[in-house]
C-alpha cells in the first residue's frame, strides 16, 4: 500500500525510477552524508526531501488513527522511534545545506544565475529565496552600519571577492559504488608525478575532492 | 561528523533478539519486521533491539563474531600484520559498546570481550597514526583504506584532512593560481 504511494509521487515528480520506501531512506542517507563531507553545496535533492516528508506525514496520520482505534501501542511506539530517526536525518541534511548557503551565499547565488538551462539546480526554490534574503540583509546591514560613512569612492563592496569560495582542493574519504577506471591523481600541478588509479567497488579511498567531484554528482562514489 | 552520528548509522545493523511478548508484523517505512513470538528468534535493527531490551521485552543474541576465541584470533592477526586486517563487522566498535553497556547479562564473558575489542582498537589506531605520518612524509595524494571502519576514519578525519589541506596549500603556493587572481588591496 505504501509502495504504491511512493511510486506515484516519484512519477508525479517526473523521475523515471520507481522507489520503494527502503530505497528512498537509503537515498536520503547518502545525500545527507555527501552533503556533510563535500566542501561545496551539492545538487538539490528536493524530490527525495518531498517524498520523505510525504512518507512521514502519511505515517503520522496512520498512527494517530491507528492508536485511537485499536489501542495496541507496542508497534505504534516502534513506528514513532523510526519516524524520529528519519526526521533527524532529514533535518540534519537540510541544516548542513543552510550552513553552506550562509557560508558561500554570493557564490551560490552567482552560480544559480549563470547556470545553463536544463542543468539540475543546486538550490530548491525555498533555499533560493533564503539565500537572496540573506544576501539582501547582509548587504543592508553592512551599508547602514559602516559603508555609507566611508569616503564616496570606497562605499561599494564586492561580496563575490570578500567571501571565500568553497575550497575544492580539500581531501575527502569516499567509498566506491560503481567501478571506476583510470582516475588521474595529481599530487601537485607539476605533470611529472601524476598517475592513474582504478577504483574497485566497495573500496575506500582518501583523495582530493576536485578529482572526484563529478563522480559524487553522478552517484558513482559516496563520501564517508 | 560526531561519534554519535556514526553510532546512529551503526544502529541500522540487524541483530537477532528473542522476544518475550507476541506482536503482529510491524510495518515500518524501512521495511516490515516480525511477527514477534515469545521464544522465537527474530531479526530487528539494533536501535529497536536496544529499546526492547531496556523495556525488558527481549533477550539479545550476541552476533557470531562476539566470541572470545574469534576475537583473540582477530587481535593476534591485527598485531602481526603490517596493514589493517578486515574486521568482523563494519561497526564492530559501536556494536560492542552498545551491546556490552545494555545487554552484558545476555553476553557470556562480557569483560573479556570488552578487553579484546579495546586491544584491537588500540592496535589499529596506533597503526593509523603511523600510516598517516608516513603518508604525510611521502607527500602522497591518494590512499586506499579498504579495511578501515567508519568509526576509525571518523576519529582522525577532521585533523588529518585539515592537515593535508594545509600541506597542499603550502606545496602549491609557489605556482601561479589557475584563475590568475591577484590579491588587490
Amino acid at each position: 500500500m505504501m509502495e504504491d504511494d511512493v511510486s506515484d509521487q516519484a512519477s508525479d515528480a517526473g523521475s523515471e525510477e520507481v522507489l520503494t520506501p527502503v530505497e528512498l531512506i537509503n537515498k536520503l542517507e547518502e545525500a545527507w552524508l555527501n552533503e556533510k563531507f563535500a566542501p561545496e553545496l551539492l545538487e538539490s535533492k528536493s524530490e527525495i526531501v518531498e517524498c520523505v516528508m510525504e512518507q512521514l506525514n502519511h505515517m503520522v496520520m496512520y498512527l494517530s488513527n491507528f492508536s485511537i482505534s485499536t489501542g495496541d501501542l507496542k508497534s505504534a511506539l516502534l513506528n514513532h522511534m523510526e519516524i524520529e530517526r528519519i526526521r533527524f536525518m532529514l533535518s540534519s541534511y537540510l541544516r548542513s545545506r543552510l550552513l553552506k548557503i550562509e557560508k558561500f551565499f554570493p557564490h551560490v547565488l552567482e552560480k544559480e544565475k549563470s547556470r545553463a538551462e536544463g542543468e539540475p539546480p543546486h538550490l530548491s526554490p525555498e533555499e533560493f529565496a533564503f539565500a537572496k534574503e540573506y544576501m539582501a540583509h547582509t548587504e543592508a546591514l553592512l551599508k547602514n552600519m559602516a559603508l555609507r560613512h566611508m569616503p564616496p569612492n570606497l562605499q561599494t563592496l564586492d561580496l563575490l571577492k570578500c567571501v571565500p569560495k568553497p575550497d575544492l582542493d580539500s581531501f575527502v574519504f569516499l567509498r566506491v559504488k560503481e567501478e571506476q577506471q583510470s582516475i588521474l591523481v595529481e599530487p601537485e600541478t607539476d605533470e611529472q608525478r601524476e598517475y592513474a588509479i582504478d577504483m574497485e567497488v566497495g573500496s575506500q579511498h582518501l583523495i582530493r575532492y576536485r578529482t572526484i567531484s563529478p563522480l559524487v554528482a553522478s552517484g558513482a562514489v559516496k563520501l564517508i | 561528523m560526531d561519534a554519535c552520528e556514526v553510532e546512529f548509522l551503526a544502529e541500522k545493523e540487524m541483530v537477532t533478539v528473542i522476544p518475550n511478548f507476541s506482536l503482529d508484523k510491524v510495518y515500518l517505512i524501512g521495511g516490515d519486521l516480525g511477527p514477534f513470538n515469545p521464544g522465537l528468534p527474530v531479526q530487528v535493527p539494533l536501535w529497536m533491539a536496544i529499546n526492547l531490551k531496556q523495556r525488558q521485552k527481549c533477550r539479545i543474541v550476541p552476533p557470531d563474531w562476539m566470541d572470545v576465541e574469534k576475537l583473540e584470533q582477530i587481535r593476534d592477526t591485527e598485531r602481526r600484520e603490517e596493514t589493517f586486517t578486515p574486521m568482523p563487522n563494519p561497526h564492530y566498535m559501536e556494536l560492542t559498546k552498545l551491546l556490552l553497556n545494555l545487554a552484558s547479562d545476555n553476553i557470556p564473558k562480557a569483560d573479556e570481550i570488552r578487553t579484546l575489542v579495546k586491544d584491537t582498537w588500540d592496535t589499529r589506531i596506533a597503526k593509523l597514526r603511523l600510516s598517516t605520518d608516513s603518508f604525510v612524509r611521502e607527500q602522497e595524494a591518494h590512499a586506499k583504506l579498504d579495511n578501515l571502519t567508519l568509526m576509525e576514519i571518523n576519529t582522525i578525519s577532521t585533523f588529518f584532512t585539515e592537515s593535508l589541506n594545509h600541506m597542499y596549500k603550502l606545496r602549491t603556493t609557489l605556482q601561479t593560481p589557475e584563475d590568475g587572481q591577484s590579491q588587490e588591496y
